[in-house]
């Protein structure tokens, strides 16, 4: 396993192992990551892959180890994270339009009740600029394409300056045309210095989309450059063998 | 009828004292009630609120028989049951396999029942339908106070936490992420639901208590794409609603719980039908509008973005 160290991460998890009613998702994960990389999480279902991502947002307690980002532990490291729920747990007939939705990353940077300042004003226009949306800012986000309405939540994540990018099957549901214009959002981000996390069920486009690659298997078994990690050997290795689940539990038939 | 008699019958409900308070309530458990509707129906959570205003009525009846029909005592046995009814659901449905809704059902069924029961009891002479269906002509300074008390709370805790409040509903996962405390915002919001539900027990009853929460949020929810309209139009169809339905019973001489729900019950249909951008009229004969756009996709007048809409 090569496990890639930066001289200063963005992301550091050591040792995390998180549990779901006792019994273990993931196991012992350790790996850094710097930033400017879209990192693919790519695992067999069952590997972890959103175990990890709702781990590192804070979203489940570790069992064991720790999760830095920034050099901060949570809840202090919170506003540099921006995490992008699975596309089916979003009502998407909520009261929002794409301007209001982008303005929901400035409410940190706001508190409870101060009025929007000039330069909270900007950062939701760039926002919408950067990914496209200026022309859509009063639509409902319902009445947007399902690549609009990601890169909608992008621009949120991009307006509240969070510098970890963690999303979970982002991809999932969109047709070609919205996944490429994904695909290119995430590249702009990465181009500007953030860290993304993305977990993936596709290995094909894999190269394409992602410079940096973890592969699950439960335990980790690679991490680092997309085209080693996934060599045929780690493949088999992460998708040959059953997903560790706590359970000694065989079958023999 | 002369002009004059109009004025006079428009105008009569007005001079009378108990009138003027039946008023004011209304106006005020209407506004409080709409404003709340707008997280009840965000959150999806019409018929637990139902359950809630059902299992009221326990607490209510162990009131009656401990302090007797003082509007405090109410308020707290009120609440506590509610609670109770809210809280044990959750801990039912974390620790068994019943899922929460069903959790929530069968409590409130069973403390709707046991209500009944210990109504038999209360040391006052108490009338079962005056808790069911409430009784806003005999409204007294106390239940004034539970109205006034309902909608400063509401209006003093939810204005000042409006952002993390809102985060919490459109996505509790992201907000939790971000370090909101989504536990007690939850919980906040279900207290003050409850607070709502009592403060609309001598005007409405238990059993309609429902109609002042929901029925103006929902034909806000069909009006607007904003939050912020969609809260304080919801406050002010309500209070607009719980009124005019007053003064119709009063004019027609019918009951006042169901002529408020069923004012309130025709803005939504209203909005249901002719609503500008959601009304089911309004999206019939809009239908070949929308064919020409999609014509105009496929014939790849669009080409900059390839993205089909409608796939969400």
């Amino acid at each position: 396993m090569r496990v890639e160290t930066h001289p200063d991460p963005l992301l550091v998890v050591e040792d995390l192992t998180v549990s779901y009613h006792r019994v273990p998702a993931i196991h012992h994960l350790s790996f850094s990551l710097g930033r400017g990389h879209c990192t693919g999480i790519f695992g067999p279902n069952g590997a972890g892959k959103s175990t990890l991502l709702k781990s590192i947002a804070g979203l489940l307690r570790p069992e064991t180890g720790r999760i830095l980002i920034g050099r901060r532990e949570l809840p202090k490291a919170a506003p540099l994270i921006a995490y992008l729920p699975q596309r089916e747990s979003v009502d998407w007939d909520f009261p929002v339009t794409v301007r209001g939705l982008v303005e929901m990353g400035r409410y940190h940077h706001a508190g409870l009740l101060r009025p929007f300042s000039k330069k909270d004003d900007e950062a939701v226009d760039g926002a919408l600029e950067l990914f496209g949306l200026a022309e859509l800012a009063c639509r409902q986000i319902k009445e947007l394409s399902g690549g609009q309405q990601q890169r909608a939540f992008l621009a949120r994540a991009w307006a509240q300056e969070a510098d970890l990018y963690l999303l979970d099957e982002p991809f999932a549901g969109l047709d070609r045309g919205s996944s490429a214009n994904l695909a290119g959002a995430l590249r702009t981000l990465a181009s500007r210095g953030k860290l993304l996390l993305v977990s993936h069920h596709a290995l094909s486009e894999a190269i394409g989309l992602f410079d940096t690659a973890i592969l699950l298997n439960g335990e980790m078994v690679a991490c680092g450059p997309t085209p080693e990690t996934l060599s045929p050997r780690n493949l088999e290795c992460a998708y040959g063998t059953a997903v560790y689940s706590g359970h000694h539990h065989h079958d023999h038939r | 009828m002369t002009v004059h008699g109009l004025l006079n019958s428009i105008t009569e409900p007005f001079s009378y004292a108990f009138m003027q308070r039946a008023l004011l309530s209304c106006a005020l458990i209407g506004f409080t009630n709409g404003f709340l509707g707008t997280f009840v129906i965000l959150r999806r959570q019409a018929l637990l609120t139902d359950a809630l205003s059902h299992s009221l009525l326990p607490g209510l009846a162990v009131a009656a028989i401990l302090v007797g029909l003082s509007p405090a005592g109410l308020l707290l046995g009120g609440l506590l049951a509610a609670l109770l009814v809210a809280l044990g659901g959750q801990l039912i449905a974390r620790n068994s396999r019943l899922k929460d809704e069903t959790a929530v059902a069968a409590l409130y069924i069973i403390a709707f029942a046991i209500g009944i029961l210990l109504l038999r009891y209360a040391r006052v002479k108490v009338d079962l339908v005056h808790f069911l269906f409430g009784n806003i002509l005999g409204v007294g300074d106390g239940d004034l106070l539970i109205s006034y008390g309902a909608a400063a709370l509401t209006l003093g805790i939810l204005v000042p936490f409006q952002r993390p409040v809102l985060l919490t509903l459109f996505d509790t996962s992201v907000a939790r992420a971000s370090g909101i405390r989504t536990g007690w915002i939850e919980a906040g919001l279900l207290a003050l639901i409850v607070l709502a539900l009592v403060a609309s027990l001598q005007a409405v009853g238990v059993l309609l208590s429902l109609g002042l929460l929901i029925l103006p949020a929902a034909t806000a929810y069909l009006m607007t794409d904003s939050f912020s309209r969609m809260l304080w139009g919801s406050a002010v169809l309500g209070m607009t609603g719980a009124v005019a339905g007053l003064l119709l019973s009063f004019l027609a001489n019918i009951p006042s719980g169901p002529c408020i729900v069923l004012v309130l019950a025709l803005f939504l249909g209203t909005t249901y039908l002719f609503s500008p951008r959601h009304g089911v009229l309004v999206r019939f004969f809009r239908g070949r509008h929308l064919h020409e756009e999609s014509l105009r996709r496929w014939t790849g007048h669009e080409g900059h973005d390839h993205d089909l809409p409608g796939k969400s």
